[in-house]
């Protein structure tokens, strides 16, 4: 069996190839990786299944050889049956879709392109994580340059600085940061940084 | 009310991004979030599986996935086209010297007749042009360029399909001979100093049918007056994007990285009307290019016939209609004041000078409406 997976980002495509390894492991299972599609590829390599990343702009480009020829792997939409396509459904849903050639045993696709599906949720789940600890040490960022303007503004200790703040997001709803953010668009006119 | 629109990073895709902008879905009520795919396949599975509700769509895809050509789009209806025109062909620095000398496309496209001949007897490999999706506007109107010489589009030229933020490369590494893509994606590669582009598509017909707002037909019935209010926050950002005064915003909006996320030169130079200076004449006017006329999706279905890829023996009346609902247009234009057109069907083509159009309450001064050949589409049964 061979299975070829196109993703821009070579650590995610990394990890499905991982996956599939995990459950297939063996002198037949051969697993490729490719940051982008190129029609050689196929040739070169005749994958009996294609794995793509939705966010990849070349899954057009595959989409378009089943027009042209008959052997190529085709999309998985066109075999499932609405009745039963989870997999397919859950698969697009975590941003991955999947081609593959006639004949290829159905259970299979479908429980590759779970595990697919579920390293791509990894680590969607990964990067969620990444980008709320970068907003949040921005945000502790923009907390601590307020405080600091407040102190130097109005002569507080940290501890009451900081009680200002706060004070100020609970009477106005907002949060601390925006309070913050304000406060440091206006330091010019305080007098302050 | 909820939904998730999802577009691709093109300057056609305005009137989607505008509504955002400038709150017009939440001032109709909405509460929409956006979606920027990278590729038409992930926009139709995402339609088809519910993961959407309403997407920027090639105008012939929904017509293509009803007929079983690839994968289905599931039920859907095009209440609104997204504009008019926004295309270019870019050919590399080598074949645009082939082809000097002809400005116009009929002449353009003889002297390409010469080169695929010399290409032939010198034994060198055939032309290659790249186009972003099989059942796209874009493929269309290069064989029907291509066959105005004489030449086979489908045994003389190569075609492959490939995404447009690849395409500049490969025409700078001599693999593809041209491409054409929606703007501002040729502009950019023009401004990279990639190639020329030869023509646009006001060049080839001056108000070319494009992208459409593709709505689940499912959402639109479980959610009574979504696609009206939807239809009203997309016109008015037409009204708003068709101004002068607003240009500069408009480029700016659009070239926002959650955008396009092209530089604001491309997309300003895409938006120009002279495919001289890279324009693409993209048309905003809501107006004159947003009804989605059904002689529009006949004309696309026409073409799918003419290259083979369907049987003549379809209804295509009720396919259209099936489709494309100019009925839900003039309930939501009608609603903010617009000019209602009479008929659901017009010529295309034949009129080379601004035209009157019969509507309500008063008629439409529509611009001319000519394809390069002179040729005229008429499907209206008299």
């Amino acid at each position: 069996m061979n299975v070829l997976i196109i993703d821009p980002d070579d650590a995610r495509a990394a990890l499905v190839a991982e996956g599939i390894r995990a459950d297939y492991g063996g002198p037949d299972t051969h697993v490729r990786l490719g940051t982008h599609f190129e029609l050689r590829m196929l040739r070169d390599f005749d994958p009996d299944m294609v794995i793509i990343a939705c966010e990849s702009p070349d899954r057009d480009m595959l989409e378009a050889l089943q027009v042209a020829n008959e052997v190529v792997p085709r999309p998985v939409v066109m075999f499932v049956d609405r009745s039963d396509d989870n997999a397919t459904a859950r698969a697009l849903e975590a941003g991955v879709a999947a081609y593959i050639v006639d004949g290829f045993n159905p259970k299979r696709m479908a429980s590759i392109l779970t595990v697919a599906a579920q390293r791509f949720a990894l680590t969607q789940g990964l990067r969620n994580d990444l980008s709320k600890a970068k907003a949040d040490l921005a945000a502790r960022k923009t907390i601590d340059r307020a405080k600091g303007v407040l102190m130097k503004s109005r002569n507080l200790t940290e501890d009451d600085a900081y009680k200002a703040l706060r004070k100020h997001a609970m009477d106005t709803g907002r949060s601390i940061q925006a309070v913050a953010a304000d406060i440091l668009a206006v330091s010019g006119l305080l007098g302050g940084e | 009310m909820d939904l998730k629109i999802a577009f691709n990073p093109l300057n056609d895709a305005a009137l989607i991004v505008i509504a955002e902008a400038l709150g017009f879905y939440e001032s109709e009520g909405l509460s929409v979030t956006l979606t920027r795919e990278a590729n038409w396949s992930t926009v139709r599975d995402k339609l088809a599986y519910g993961l959407v509700d309403a997407a920027h769509i090639l105008a012939p895809v929904p017509f293509a996935a009803a007929l079983g050509l690839g994968p289905s789009v599931g039920r859907v209806i095009a209440p609104l086209a997204l504009g008019a025109n926004g295309n270019a062909f870019l050919v590399s620095a080598a074949l645009k010297a082939r082809l000097e000398g002809e400005t116009s496309l009929l002449g353009s496209a003889r002297m390409l007749a010469r080169e695929v001949e010399r290409r032939r007897q010198h034994g060198e490999g055939q032309i290659v042009f790249a186009i972003p999706f099989t059942y796209s506007a874009h493929h269309f109107v290069l064989r029907h360029w291509v066959a105005s010489a004489g030449l086979d589009p489908e045994r003389q030229i190569r075609w492959v399909v490939l995404p447009p933020s690849r395409m500049a490369q490969m025409v700078k590494d001599g693999l593809i001979d041209g491409f054409t893509s929606g703007s501002p994606w040729p502009q950019a590669s023009r401004l990279a100093g990639h190639g020329e582009v030869l023509f646009s598509d006001p060049d080839y017909w001056t108000l070319k049918p494009e992208k459409v707002l593709a709505v689940r037909a499912a959402w639109a019935e479980e959610h009574e007056g979504g696609t009206f209010a939807l239809t009203r926050a997309l016109l008015r950002a037409g009204s708003w994007a068709c101004q002068g005064s607003n240009r500069d915003d408009l480029i700016r909006i659009m070239a926002r990285r959650i955008y396009c996320g092209a530089p604001p030169e491309a997309v300003e130079m895409a938006l120009r009307t002279v495919s001289g200076q890279g324009g693409s004449g993209l048309v905003l006017d809501p107006q004159i290019a947003t009804f989605p006329w059904i002689s529009h999706a006949k004309w696309f279905l026409g073409q799918m016939v003419r290259w083979g890829w369907l049987a003549p023996d379809h209804d295509f009346d009720q396919l259209a209609r099936h489709i494309y609902r100019p009925d839900l247009w003039r309930e939501a234009a009608g609603s903010l004041g617009f000019d209602l057109p009479l008929a659901d069907e017009k010529d295309e083509g034949g009129q080379p000078r601004p035209w009157s159009l019969a509507a309500t309450p008063k008629p439409i001064t529509m611009p001319p409406n000519v394809l390069f050949d002179g040729g005229v589409f008429k499907c209206r049964a008299e």
